[in-house]
């Protein structure tokens, strides 16, 4: 590149002033000032954009990173707070390095999108913020009426705690209470939903505690609408290995049916059964954040239809749509999958605004699972796209007979993912 | 390796390297000494491209790594490689 001076920069002509500004900023096309991304959501799919966005344009890219929340407690994890492996303020996470990276960081809720003014409208603080790009990553709903009887108010008396925080809190204080002999229910979630070994990592977890506290009438039932679920081979072997007898699996073909919940008398009703449990975590169906649906993003199943190719919205093409809210064809819903398809979309994004160069999309994923002390097994693979959808490639899963040894060092791996991770998303 | 083939060698692509990289900084970001998963950054190219090459071929054994090096050609490793070796933390 020649050198530009300041004696012969002030004697450009101003048409060749106007090549120049595109050429080193690239942000002609986008009016006036530096072209703006705007990020809705902050976990691990939305600060990973913002994060990387900031970093690797250096400043040549306006970003902007609206998230309600002024920490951030992972749901990734939590399942160890619940097997007391963990407390929650190792999970609780602050924006502090987002910001030195360049992002701004507004804390308040976006409450609309205008597509067609490309402007999102938030509260808290109260503005409107127009955007060249826009992604959206406000992870999902859930769908309370999913499992009759249940509702936001049961969930204070049943709790899903799939949201971390105060509800996995309140999961934790009741299972802490319990006493020998008594019954837990899960209410396990139908597919698609966040983090899929979630529910049976958690059950895992539960008969951890219990067993710990010296428990041995304790049960854990878990009704499915499933017919089968992740790693459900290893999983079940590991129940019978550490908890024998201790969780029941039942899939559909067993209980015939879910028919709701009653949070006033704590049953539970199937077709094979009525139980009356002193603790029952429903996990209901979920479904793309509210502000991705109300901008028109998601289809009838309620999550966002993307491009495999760059994490664009098939509605419209100034989105992304990112992690937990998006159909990412065979990848999970996991914050793993959140980070690999936020860098995607972000060095999409530099390609589109300050014309860097853009590369084949790759996507990866691993889940790790807490079945007892020292006994973790693992999920995962690489995804690309094809047959129109982000397309799984052979991947790799624990076996049953593994060593000791090798279930060791995937907690310890584990541990030091999630130490890496949380340094990728927040700095 | 002699010091003519390096030379003839083309240069690798740094900006392959930085796109690569944010997969391997998923879990490598926060490396600390007894970490399961190493820091990488500022290895020098020869001993990263030697151990992804290793994964790759299966001669080392975490499956992670088995699968993230498996979709990575020489020229991918190159552009690693080089990327990791001139990268800060």
């Amino acid at each position: 590149m020649t050198e530009i001076t300041r004696r012969n920069f002030t004697v450009l002509t101003g048409a060749s002033l106007a090549t120049l500004s595109t050429s080193l900023f690239a942000p002609a096309a986008f009016g006036q000032g530096k072209p703006r991304l705007v990020v809705v959501g902050g976990g691990p799919g939305g600060a990973t954009v913002a994060r990387y966005v900031a970093k690797d344009s250096a400043g040549a890219i306006d970003v902007t990173l609206i998230e309600p929340s002024k920490t951030f407690t992972t749901c990734f994890f939590s399942n160890l707070y619940v097997g007391g492996f963990r407390n929650l303020k190792s999970l609780t996470h602050n924006y502090d390095k987002v910001r030195k990276a360049g992002v701004k960081v507004v804390h308040a809720m976006a409450v609309s999108i205008d597509r067609n003014k490309k402007q999102v409208v938030y509260s808290g603080g109260g503005g409107v913020i127009s955007y060249d790009r826009l992604v959206i990553a406000p992870g999902i709903d859930l769908k309370w009426d999913s499992v009759p009887g249940y509702s936001e108010a049961a969930a204070q008396i049943m709790p899903h705690a799939w949201k971390p925080g105060p509800q996995t809190e309140l999961l934790v204080k009741k299972l802490n209470a319990l006493k020998d002999g008594d019954l837990i229910v899960m209410v396990a979630p139908p597919n698609p939903y966040r983090c899929p070994p979630g529910p049976y990592e958690r059950a895992s977890m539960f008969a951890h505690v219990l067993t710990k506290k010296g428990h041995k009438k304790s049960k854990i039932i878990i009704v499915d609408p499933k017919p089968a679920f992740s790693k459900q081979a290893v999983f079940m072997d590991g129940w019978e290995r550490h908890y024998p007898g201790m969780i029941e699996w039942q899939d559909p073909k067993i209980h015939g049916g879910i028919k709701g919940v009653d949070p006033k008398t704590g049953e539970v009703k199937t077709d094979l059964a009525t139980y009356k449990a002193a603790l029952v975590n429903v996990i209901p169906a979920q479904m793309a954040g509210k502000i991705a649906r109300d901008a028109g993003l998601a289809d009838a199943s309620g999550f966002c239809a993307i491009d495999p190719e760059n994490m664009k919205s098939k509605v419209d093409a100034n989105i992304f749509v990112v992690g937990d809210s998006s159909i990412a064809g065979d990848m999970p819903k996991s914050a793993f999958a959140a980070n690999s398809q936020a860098k995607v979309a972000a060095m999409t994004i530099r390609a589109e605004l300050v014309k860097s160069r853009a590369f084949p999309a790759r996507y990866s994923n691993t889940c790790w699972s807490l079945i007892a002390p020292d006994d973790d097994i693992k999920v995962g693979g690489n995804f690309e796209p094809g047959d129109g959808k982000i397309k799984a490639a052979p991947g790799f899963v624990s076996q049953k007979g593994e060593s000791a040894d090798i279930r060791r060092q995937n907690y310890k791996e584990s541990v030091d993912w999630y130490s890496g991770i949380v340094a990728d998303i927040f700095g | 390796m002699t010091g003519g083939q390096l030379t003839a060698a083309p240069a690798a692509d740094i900006e392959l390297g930085r796109y690569l990289s944010s997969e391997c900084m998923t879990c490598h970001g926060a490396a600390k000494a007894d970490s399961t998963i190493p820091n990488i950054i500022g290895l020098s190219e020869m001993h990263i491209a030697e151990v992804i090459k290793a994964y790759r071929a299966k001669a080392l054994p975490n499956p992670v790594m088995q699968s993230i090096a498996s979709r990575l050609n020489d020229e991918d490793i190159a552009a690693l490689a080089a990327f990791f070796a001139t990268a800060k933390k």
